[in-house]
């Protein structure tokens, strides 16, 4: 075991900064896509008459296939815009624009998960509507869908895994390329299959307990 | 447009690579379904080991990346048989991408197969005991005919997310038609309209399933 | 004239039987006999066991502690070797869930059988006919509860009492000793629940051995050979209608008595 120990503390380094990359890039593309989601959902209800091509854009999202998007957006999207520079940033926009899709229908299904009794009770109280927004639906909707937002964060984890191959430095690539170096996959892939099993499961968890939070909270 | 006759040009490499994306889909789908079944079986079992056992099980492979799993199974699997068995083992790329995504859909469709026998309502069940049946009987004429009706739709969808998986297993060398069209736009330089082809035609693709398995699980409710 | 050597066994004899979920006591020391032929009715307020004493009978429920015979027949409990009692094996419980036949409350139709196949699957399941036979007998029972135009139709198309009067055709084609109701009309709109009160007091006129767990005042007074009034897992009160309705000893009978007959 010793070798592996020797191993795994030489590279524990670029596989720290590996994870970092791994996580940071998840992160970045979920928020963005959160934003993309509910801003979708925001404008389908004030402008209506957009809603197909949101359509459009949710179904193409979320029916192309993650590696495909990721290839078009750090290839084809650089021939054409010229941006993105960087594969750092072409991996976090791909992520982020499948994940909008899947976020866009989980906050709608949210916000139309709140009964519409409560909302005529706050008009017929004479609340506004951002404030009726503000204290009884966006409470209310987010403790509903925390538990599928961790779930899409775990997606992009996992889906994150595949940048390795337009060479951003993640905790895959990593895992390539110092089984590469050391020429010996099994201390390496095997430390860092661990790696994710044990974060993806933390965060699973974790999403568990929100959703058994909210039930207790909002009787299901 | 010029950018639409390369896939024409192309078009027999294309199709050969497409084929090997469905010989891994249905492979790895059989593989997953023979393998979650086995494991909701377990995972339902009144022994207590066999179940927490299941249940590890089906928790630890829904947790891997699917890209994970795929390199771990080409490259580590052979060495560690190769030092059990004292010879030397390779898998064969076609191999480790059926093994590999065969395993993580079986979590998955485990999970569906589950909530599918779970979703029938207790009083069924506690009717046909009324009745003095036993639980063989009872499985098969109460619980699976309408665990089956109640689990087709899911199983049909996570097979459409198998068969988007399928795409990845280019990066263990295998000749599906990424690895094609990969090729293609190395050697024509053109990423503009291979890749935007390729998105567009497996958005149509993916899209043209995902209705007809809408209009099939609405049927059938 | 010819007289029986032996009388015939109660068609239910209970003694002693307790029922705990987990710490929480539901049913604490029952005992009674029935006789066969006769209509038990069982009243009481909300979580006073009711239901949980009718589901032991026929072992949905698995009691703490008590004897139960069914026609004599003794559904014994041994202990293992942790002293921990259980029951009889589960093909012993078959033989004699035949023999009892249980209305639900949710009516439990199975929705992915017609009517007439809902009623026949037991017969060829536990009593093994022959589909020919299982067919007849089907019919024949859903005459009697007037349900036969109905045969070849799906539940989710029926009303509830409808479903119901399905419900009993299905335990009746067994053609059990014993048939248990448990609060068979509580899910029904009331204009719906007097139809199946109909085919419950046909079942009693032809001397069927009832146990049924109501709201039903008005059936329990009007129909029942005995009334049976349970409190927090206890009979309180225990004797003919005519006795628990006009005269019940305990305090509490008589109060939960006078809000449902006014």
């Amino acid at each position: 075991m010793s070798f592996w120990t020797r191993t795994l503390l030489a590279d524990a380094g670029p596989l720290l900064h590996g994870l970092y990359v791994t996580l940071s890039i998840s992160l970045i593309a979920f928020v963005v896509a959160a934003t993309v989601g509910l801003g979708i959902c925001v404008a389908r209800s004030r402008l209506p008459v957009l809603t197909p091509l949101f359509a459009v854009y949710i179904a193409f999202c979320r029916n192309t296939p993650i590696f495909i998007q990721l290839l078009w957006v750090a290839y084809a999207w650089y021939e054409l815009l010229g941006w993105p520079k960087e594969v750092y940033t072409a991996a976090w926009v791909a992520l982020a624009l499948q994940s909008s899709g899947y976020l866009a229908e989980t906050f709608r299904a949210g916000i139309d998960s709140v009964p519409g009794g409560q909302i005529e009770a706050a008009h017929a109280l004479g609340i506004t509507p951002l404030t009726t927004w503000r204290r009884i639906i966006a409470p209310q909707m987010l403790l509903t869908i925390a538990p599928s937002l961790m779930n899409q964060l775990i997606v992009i984890i996992k889906c994150s895994t595949l940048v390795s191959v337009i060479a951003v430095p993640d905790l895959m690539f990593q895992a390539l390329r110092l089984t590469g170096i050391w020429g010996d996959p099994v201390p390496i892939m095997s430390f860092v299959a661990v790696i994710f099993i044990a974060v993806i499961m933390a965060l699973s968890a974790l999403s568990k307990s929100l959703a058994d939070h909210t039930r207790a909270r909002l009787g299901s | 447009m010029y950018g639409l006759s390369i896939f024409w040009d192309y078009r027999v490499i294309l199709w050969h690579g497409l084929l090997i994306n469905l010989l891994v889909f249905l492979l790895s789908s059989c593989l997953g379904l023979i393998v979650g079944l086995l494991a909701c079986i377990c995972r339902l079992s009144s022994l207590r080991p066999v179940r927490t056992l299941a249940a590890c099980y089906i928790e630890v492979i829904r947790s891997a990346p699917e890209l994970v799993l795929l390199f771990w199974i080409y490259s580590v699997v052979p060495v560690l048989l190769s030092d059990l068995l004292r010879t030397h083992l390779s898998f064969d790329p076609i191999v480790s991408a059926t093994l590999a995504l065969g395993l993580v859909s079986s979590g998955y469709f485990a999970e569906t197969f589950r909530a599918g026998i779970q979703a029938v309502p207790a009083g069924h069940v506690e009717a046909a005991q009324a009745l003095g049946m036993t639980g063989a009987a009872i499985l098969r004429r109460i619980v699976l005919p309408q665990a089956v009706r109640l689990m087709l739709p899911e199983l049909m969808s996570q097979n459409i997310g198998l068969l988007k998986t399928t795409t990845l297993v280019s990066v263990i060398t295998v000749p599906d038609i990424m690895y094609q069209i990969n090729l293609i736009v190395q050697q024509e330089m053109r990423p503009l309209p291979l890749y935007t082809g390729t998105a567009v035609a497996f958005f149509v693709l993916i899209l043209i399933l995902t209705s007809l398995v809408g209009r099939v699980g609405l049927r059938g409710a | 004239m010819n007289q029986k050597a032996y009388p015939a066994p109660p068609a239910i004899r209970v003694v002693g039987m307790t029922k705990y979920f987990g710490t929480v006591p539901v049913l604490r020391g029952i005992s009674f006999e029935l006789e066969r032929g006769k209509v038990l009715s069982i009243v009481g307020a909300s979580g006073s066991g009711k239901s949980t004493l009718l589901r032991c009978l026929n072992y949905l429920e698995q009691p703490t502690s008590g004897e139960i015979w069914i026609g004599g027949q003794s559904m014994s409990f041994g202990a293992n070797r942790n002293g921990a009692r259980h029951g009889p094996p589960p093909a012993q419980i078959a033989r004699i869930r035949a023999e009892i036949g249980m209305v639900f409350q949710q009516f439990n139709l199975w929705p992915h059988m017609t009517v007439v196949q809902n009623v026949m699957e037991a017969l060829l399941r536990v009593r093994k006919i022959s589909a020919h036979e299982a067919r007849a007998r089907a019919e024949r029972y859903l005459a009697k509860v007037d349900m036969l135009d109905a045969a070849g139709r799906y539940p989710a198309k029926l009303s509830g009492g409808q479903q119901q009067r399905v419900a009993i055709a299905r335990a009746l084609a067994m053609e059990p000793q014993i048939m248990l109701f448990d609060e068979a009309t509580s899910s029904l709109d009331p204009e719906l629940t007097s139809e199946v009160l109909d085919v419950m007091r046909g079942l009693a006129t032809d001397g069927m051995t009832m146990v049924v767990v109501t709201h039903e005042m008005g059936f329990a007074r009007d129909v029942s050979d005995r009334v049976m009034f349970l409190h927090q897992g206890v009979i309180e009160e225990d004797g003919t209608p005519a006795t628990v309705f006009s005269d019940p000893r305990s305090e509490r009978c008589r109060q939960f008595l006078s809000k449902y007959l006014g």
